[in-house]
């Protein structure tokens, strides 16, 4: 591996800018997610922030399972971030479908439109396993890199 | 000429402007953390940030006018590192001083402002087209507020000079503490001006997005970082240049202590705000720098007129 490029990942392992999109969520995992950045949890140690714009933004939280409503528009965000992007699914209903699970409107699971990075599981997932989750999905992009190399 | 180079891409000018906007970014986003009970980003914090973002893939709306879009950032860093050059940081005198360079340092620290607002409009979002109209009527809102503070010690020292101001105040020891209203205003609008919490209208992110950056990604919006963080620390040396003409006089390690010091303070205060006040709406921002701002700089010039009759 370059020189340049090792600079590069280690600069994307220490600022995962953050993006929150609810995609038919019952606002709990939402509640959550917003939990985790107020200064008692302190994302920004990380290096993380959030943004408003998937332009900015490196990470995409989902939380819900995907209404077919949604669907388009979430795909639609997911293509306007621009490259390397992860997309993790914050809580259950994100992962599976949870107790909405073959209903007629929804999709089961946020990977069923978009490619997901990272799971977790929890309904609703509490501030810190989503911080756990984002400092594993970290690991696991470093690993990732060392076994390319 | 090799040493006109070297002091104007090395030190005190290019290099050292980029690498202390980084310090000054850091500094601030730790004092603003601190002050709300947490521990805040590590010191590498904006290097990573600004290396992650060049690192990341350029997408250029299919609407944008790309060759424009492509130059606005670098004209905004360009502009801001000028307007640097014309600053005296640490000696009496600037790197190219002539005499009005105060205006002309105004005039330039304008232009990013007018870089943000053309993208915002070049973008063809609708978000960023209602942050390229904030950043317009907000830049009316604050201007003549601040352009009449930062006037207001020229008249005292009659020049519009940078080294012939610090000269005069120099030779009237303590007189540059007349000047306290004014520095205050300055501050304030220096607060509108980078855009940072009571005034950070143009990019509020739970009204429209990210404002005029909304359709910016990696490497263009790196510069627009860096052009912002820039703009930080020219307009805290030009504020430490104007209010705080102090510390020239002995050796230059000295001097540059002083001037870090210096800008540190103006920083501190500048985070402060930040943590203290919460976002103002785009009227209630016009009415305060209008009905409030404005005369305050009006009282400091009044004042610094009736105490030149008697110097």
């Amino acid at each position: 591996m370059k020189i340049v490029d090792r600079i590069v990942n280690w600069a994307r392992l220490k600022s995962p800018w953050v993006i929150h999109f609810n995609t038919g969520a019952c606002n709990a995992c939402d509640i959550e997610i917003v939990a985790s950045i107020t200064p008692t949890y302190d994302l920004e140690r990380f290096g993380s922030l959030l943004k408003g714009t998937p332009r900015h933004a490196d990470v995409l939280l989902c939380s819900g399972p995907v209404t077919r409503q949604l669907k388009d528009r979430l795909v639609r965000i997911y293509e306007q971030m621009p490259e390397p992007k992860f997309v993790v699914a914050v809580g259950t209903c994100a992962c599976s479908g949870g107790v909405f699970n073959g209903c007629y409107s929804m999709l089961s699971g946020i990977d069923e439109a978009i490619p997901v990075s990272m799971y977790i599981p929890g309904c609703p997932a509490s501030p810190d396993a989503i911080i756990d989750g984002v400092v594993k999905l970290l690991k696991e992009y470093e690993k990732s890199l060392k076994d390319k190399k | 000429m090799t040493l006109y180079l070297i002091k104007i891409l090395i030190f005190p000018g290019l290099l050292f402007l980029f690498i202390l906007s980084l310090i000054g970014e850091y500094y601030d986003r730790k004092l603003y953390a601190r002050m709300q009970n947490r521990v805040g980003p590590p010191w590498f914090q904006p290097v990573a940030d600004f290396i992650k973002l060049l690192g990341k893939e350029l997408i250029i709306p299919l609407n944008a006018d790309a060759r424009i879009f492509k130059i606005l950032p670098v004209f905004a860093c360009v502009a801001t590192i000028v307007a640097y050059l014309y600053i005296p940081l640490f000696s009496k005198t600037s790197l190219l001083p002539f005499n009005g360079d105060i205006i002309f340092v105004l005039y330039m620290l304008t232009l990013p402002t007018l870089s943000y607002a053309l993208a915002g409009w070049y973008s063809r979002s609708p978000y960023a087209l209602i942050g390229s109209t904030r950043v317009l009527t907000q830049l009316f809102a604050y201007e003549v507020p601040l352009f009449m503070a930062v006037l207001a010690p020229a008249i005292l020292a009659s020049s519009w000079s940078f080294s012939e101001l610090i000269t005069f105040y120099q030779t009237h020891n303590w007189l540059w503490l007349v000047n306290i209203l004014g520095f205050i205003v300055a501050m304030i609008t220096l607060q509108g001006k980078l855009e940072k919490v009571p005034f950070d209208i143009p990019e509020a992110e739970t009204e429209i997005v990210a404002g005029v950056f909304t359709e910016y990604t990696g490497p263009l919006y790196a510069y627009f970082r860096l052009a912002m963080n820039m703009q930080t620390i020219a307009g805290a040396s030009l504020v430490a240049a104007v209010f705080l003409p102090f510390g020239f006089g002995s050796c230059l390690i000295v001097n540059f202590v002083i001037y870090i010091l210096k800008i540190a303070f103006i920083l501190f205060l500048l985070a402060l705000m930040r943590t203290l006040f919460a976002r103002l709406r785009i009227d209630q921002m016009l009415v305060f720098c209008w009905k409030y701002l404005a005369p305050i700089a009006l009282a400091q010039i009044t004042l610094n007129i009736i105490i030149k009759a008697w110097l």
